[in-house]
């Protein structure tokens, strides 16, 4: 946070944003120049507060707080924070965002616009079993189209979807790298190469 | 482990490591990439290790769990040293034998390569794949442990950097790297010693190193497989990379898909910084260097270089205006070289030995080795390195071996979605950056995807238009809605509803999104769809005007239907079927109801007698009448 | 600061070290059209319609001028035939997504200016329109405002839009910059709150 005050008409207010250059004065509308040692400032700031208060926190926050206390509080590891969670939860519930973006000291908006951007993150349940199915170009023109149509056949959902009973998601990759074995399957993390209409079926049973 | 704090330390453990092992110890080497670990690479190794231990030789035979070889067509890949015997697709079973041979100096015949002229080829190095490539970056991975930095010293690793910290000044390493014309290996083929040089002439401190290792481009996996394979030889460079620039901090950012390169390339930065070849005083020498591994979270836009930096910011990874070069102002505003892993790895052995060997390799503009991902529809897929300038027609027919299953080559496609295809007529080109660039194609990462006759170059747009719509961050209009569009007229062509003006639409479109997009991806999106509407012009026609898909692909305009003539009613397909469109009985010539069909083409694939054909652009024949016997049996 | 020698459109410009070519532009009165820009916020380039020509070195390329920063020698050309046909183009496929637009709002104008035909590649597109081009004037603002805020971006690509978080609504003072910034009209005088999806709606796929 940051005291500003407007050279245009002389408004002063406490500046919570992001921009490391210019805000605007919320009365005028002016474009107002951020002094810039801000930027510093709320890290440090943040830091010693909440490192104080981590000891009180209970329930999703305690949670939140022991996996953002590991990555030091530091905003620029967002991204990384978000993925913890991810693998921990297998997705990431609402709940977990609005906590991470208050003791980051990261804006709501940024968070849920990471969150939504990456393909790992899920903010819904996900399946048991993830099924990620290879489109790159090399599986592609090796027959994955054709893998995956049967898979959504199999399963009774099309790619994206979960399963009713929450045993299988169903999801496509633009490429895993392992393009020499196309069409590549992976199902929580077993690479299954060379694929068939008909032994997709074998994989897929597998893991019922 | 003691910390190493002179280059005399470290040549001395070098000594030590070699001295300890025996050359001519028979060793077994298991590869261990992601390709042959799918295809049963972790099951071999267990089986050989108990082998091993069951027979009580751990003592006479060493074994080794290497990065990965390249050839992952034929894996799972074992290599018997010092004879170099590679024994291709070996299964757990054969494990015993192999052990067995191993110990009785011997060469198992059936577990071999088998040549174009049907002949078994037991040396590694006699196998045409391999024959025809020069390995120099990526040759090591068969000899290392990814996991062991024992081994990667005791293979001359690190020296380079030894040479560069104790005899060299940072003004001359970077002097090294221009001299050597080192370009980027990710795309564009920058020079890198420029880049460095930006970088180290920019204002502004803390600066940044970085290795980019989001590889996107679908069908290129070279990256991964430096980094899973040999993440120390990346690491070194990027050291001697911060020592010419004057960075104190590196990031190594590695997609989400990359599960084994990550941790990989974690117990990498441990061990070097354990044996004090990373972090603070580096061997002694006062230069203090840090790196930290950032993953990625599943977003191709993300190896954009600004738009990587923002996601290392731990921001949304889209890219921004990049008119001032992330070399004066990337991370936090500050001077930033990003380069691909390929790069990185090329660095130690320019340091080590020297420009001019690296200049001798290469064509005059192109210098060194690349690595292509051989992939599609050629027999022997893998990752090939090759010194630039050789030919297309010799990487995908000597070393690739061919077309598969002996069909007719027709296009090679390189440079991923910011590439082109390239036609048969260019076969002999020499490949270095600026001649695919000339062809409307570009180097790219190295993906290098072959397609024959049954591949529809329409169809092949649309793909990679759908590839982009999907990965596209939304930001610019041009890339956003440009793509939206050109894959909905795409969509209306291999649908048959295609029209005569639509060509002109895309090249308008295309030429808006060239030059107004943000950011490369939607500068360069527009290739793929321009190189087969230049090269392949009229299979747009025949979609647009005949309504007809000349390789039989696209759904919406091909038929299948059973040759009465051929059919033995075995049952294949009516069986395999999924939506219940073929009918027939035990005695009784099978017929698809068209109606029904879906077009997924499962009998057509399950059908052993070449029974089932597929049309396009022609009416289906009438089926024969109910009850109708198969030829065979009338 | 230094001062920077450039020509825009055959005119010699006396620019401030550090200006965006837009700026510059503005100096001598030359008229880029932009969608996206607002000269208080930080330059963004997503819309594009601000394309210029530069000519450097004898080499000409196309840049945006909202942030490409002038320099001493450069050559500007802000209006050419390519220019306006590629702006046209640019305009055209803005409104696939936008579908509507006020009438006296800036796209309205630059539509009218441009000659633009917005059906036509709209009509190649089967999308419900949404009114909105996504320039993030509105989100820039509200985040300069109010610092936490009120309405942001989800999803990528064609699925990225602005959404509004109810836990933040308490935030909103109903300043209206955002409905004033809006270049297609799509936010009502009630304020943002009115005028976009909720995030729970969004990711429940409700709209």
């Amino acid at each position: 946070m940051v005291e500003l005050g407007c050279h245009h008409c002389g408004y002063r207010w406490n500046y919570r944003g992001e921009s490391a250059f210019y805000a605007t004065c919320p009365r005028c509308h002016y474009k107002v120049r951020i002094p810039n040692q801000k930027v510093d400032q709320t890290g440090e700031l943040g830091k010693i507060g909440l490192e104080e208060h981590s000891k009180n926190l209970t329930g999703i926050a305690k949670i939140v707080n022991t996996v953002v206390s590991q990555f030091g509080y530091d905003e620029n590891m967002l991204i990384q924070i978000l993925l913890t969670f991810q693998k921990n939860f297998g997705w990431i519930p609402r709940e977990v965002l609005s906590e991470v973006s208050k003791q980051l000291g990261v804006p709501l908006t940024r968070v849920y616009q990471v969150a939504t951007f990456y393909k790992a993150f899920s903010l819904a349940p996900v399946g048991k079993h993830k099924i990620r199915v290879c489109m790159g170009t090399s599986c592609k023109v090796r027959g994955a189209p054709v893998i995956l149509e049967r898979l959504e056949g199999l399963l009774g959902i099309k790619a994206g979807e979960t399963t009713p009973d929450l045993r299988f998601t169903l999801e496509t990759v633009n490429c895993l790298g392992c393009c020499a074995l196309g069409p590549v399957v992976v199902v929580d993390g077993d690479y299954w190469g060379n694929l068939t209409v008909r032994n997709v079926e074998k994989v897929v049973r597998s893991y019922r | 482990m003691p910390r190493l704090n002179s280059r005399a330390d470290l040549e001395e453990l070098r000594k030590e490591i070699l001295a300890k092992r025996d050359p001519n110890k028979p060793r077994i080497t298991v590869c261990s990439g992601t390709a042959c670990s799918a295809s049963g690479a972790r099951q071999v190794a267990v089986a050989l290790e108990e082998e091993i231990r069951k027979r009580g030789l751990d003592a006479e035979v060493e074994l080794k769990k290497t990065g990965c070889h390249g050839f992952c067509e034929k894996g799972p890949l074992v290599v018997v040293y010092p004879q170099e015997i590679c024994y291709v697709r070996v299964r757990p079973e054969d494990v015993p034998e192999i052990v067995q041979s191993v110990k009785e100096n011997r060469i198992i015949s059936r577990l071999l390569y088998v040549g174009p002229g049907k002949e078994r080829i037991s040396r590694e190095s006699e196998i045409p794949f391999y024959k025809y490539q020069k390995r120099i970056v990526f040759g090591l991975n068969r000899q290392v442990d990814p996991k062991s930095i024992e081994d990667y010293i005791a293979s001359g690793g690190y020296g380079a950097l030894a040479k560069a910290l104790f005899e060299m000044s940072p003004e001359q390493v970077l002097e090294e790297i221009k001299k050597a014309d080192l370009r980027g290996r990710g795309g564009g083929g920058f020079p890198a010693g420029k880049k460095w040089e930006t970088a180290r002439n920019a204002l502004g401190e803390p600066k940044y190193v970085i290795v980019n290792c989001d590889e996107g481009d679908p069908g290129a996996y070279m990256d991964r497989s430096l980094m899973e394979g040999n993440p120390h030889r990346v690491l070194e460079g990027l050291i001697i990379g911060a020592y010419a620039i004057g960075a104190r901090e590196g990031f190594i950012y590695v997609r989400e898909e990359y599960p084994l390169a990550v941790e990989n390339v974690k117990v990498a930065i441990k061990q070097a910084e354990e044996y004090g070849l990373l972090g603070e005083n580096i061997l002694g020498s006062g230069f203090d260097f840090h790196v930290r591994v950032h993953r990625g979270a599943g977003a191709f836009v993300s190896g954009e270089s600004t738009a990587l930096m923002n996601a290392i910011e731990g921001r949304v990874g889209e890219p921004r205006m990049k008119y001032i070069h992330t070399a004066v102002s990337g991370i936090k505003g500050k001077p930033s070289c990003l380069n691909n892993v390929e790069t990185w790895a090329n660095v130690p052995l320019i340091i080590e030995h020297g420009a001019d060997w690296f200049r001798s390799i290469g064509t005059e503009k192109s210098k060194g080795t690349k690595i292509f991902s051989l992939v599609g529809k050629v027999n022997d897929t893998g990752l090939v390195e090759v010194p630039m300038g050789i030919t297309l027609r010799d990487i995908i027919y000597k070393i690739g071996g061919g077309i598969k299953g002996g069909k007719k080559f027709k296009a090679v496609q390189t440079g991923g979605p910011s590439g082109g295809v390239i036609p048969e007529e260019y076969l002999d080109t020499p490949v270095d950056f600026d001649r695919l660039v000339e062809l409307g194609s570009m180097m790219g990462s190295g993906g290098m995807i072959v397609m024959d006759e049954d591949t529809c170059m329409v169809d092949i747009a649309r793909f990679f238009v759908g590839f982009l719509l999907e990965e596209s961050c939304g930001k610019c209009v041009p890339c956003r809605e440009g793509l939206r569009v050109l894959h909905s007229i795409l969509t209306d062509i291999c649908e048959g509803r295609g029209r005569d003006e639509d060509l002109k639409l895309i090249e308008e479109i295309a030429e808006t999104m060239k030059e107004t997009s943000l950011c490369a991806l939607g500068t360069t999106a527009a290739n793929p769809v321009l190189t087969t509407l230049k090269y392949f012009r009229s299979e747009y026609e025949a979609h647009i005007r005949e309504r007809r898909c000349p390789a039989k692909v696209c759904k919406s305009l091909i038929a299948y239907y059973i040759d009465p003539e051929a059919c033995q009613a075995c049952g294949a397909c009516l069986k395999n079927c999924p939506v219940g469109a073929v009918e027939g009985g035990e005695d009784e010539i099978h017929r698809i109801d068209q109606d029904k069909c879906t077009k997924c083409g499962t009998c057509y694939e399950v059908c052993a007698f070449n029974a089932v054909k597929k049309i396009s652009g022609e009416p289906v024949p009438p089926s024969p009448p109910r009850g109708t016997r198969p030829r065979a049996k009338r | 600061m230094g001062k920077v020698k450039l020509e825009i459109d055959g005119k010699e410009v006396v620019a401030e070290e550090g200006m965006t070519v837009l700026e510059a532009a503005r100096l001598v009165g030359a008229e880029i059209p932009t969608l996206c820009h607002d000269e208080r916020l930080e330059p963004y380039g997503a819309c594009r319609v601000c394309t210029v020509e530069i000519e450097r070195g004898g080499k000409t390329r196309m840049v945006a001028a909202c942030g490409f920063p002038v320099e001493n020698g450069l050559k500007v050309r802000t209006r050419s035939p390519r220019l306006d046909r590629m702006r046209k183009t640019l305009i055209e496929l803005a409104a696939v997504s936008a579908g509507e637009w006020e009438e006296g709002s800036k796209f309205w104008t630059l539509v009218r200016e441009y000659g633009a035909d917005p059906s036509r590649f709209a009509s190649r597109v089967q999308i419900k329109p949404t009114k909105c081009i996504v320039c993030g004037l509105c989100v820039r603002t509200c985040s300069d405002v109010t610092g936490d805020g009120v309405i942001g971006f989800v999803g990528r690509g064609i699925n990225r839009r602005v959404v509004i978080f109810p836990e933040k609504a308490q935030n909103c003072w109903t300043c209206r910059y955002c409905q004033e910034v809006c270049p297609t009209g799509k936010i009502s005088p009630a304020g943002p709150l009115h005028s976009f999806p909720s995030i729970d709606d969004v990711l429940a796929g409700r709209v």
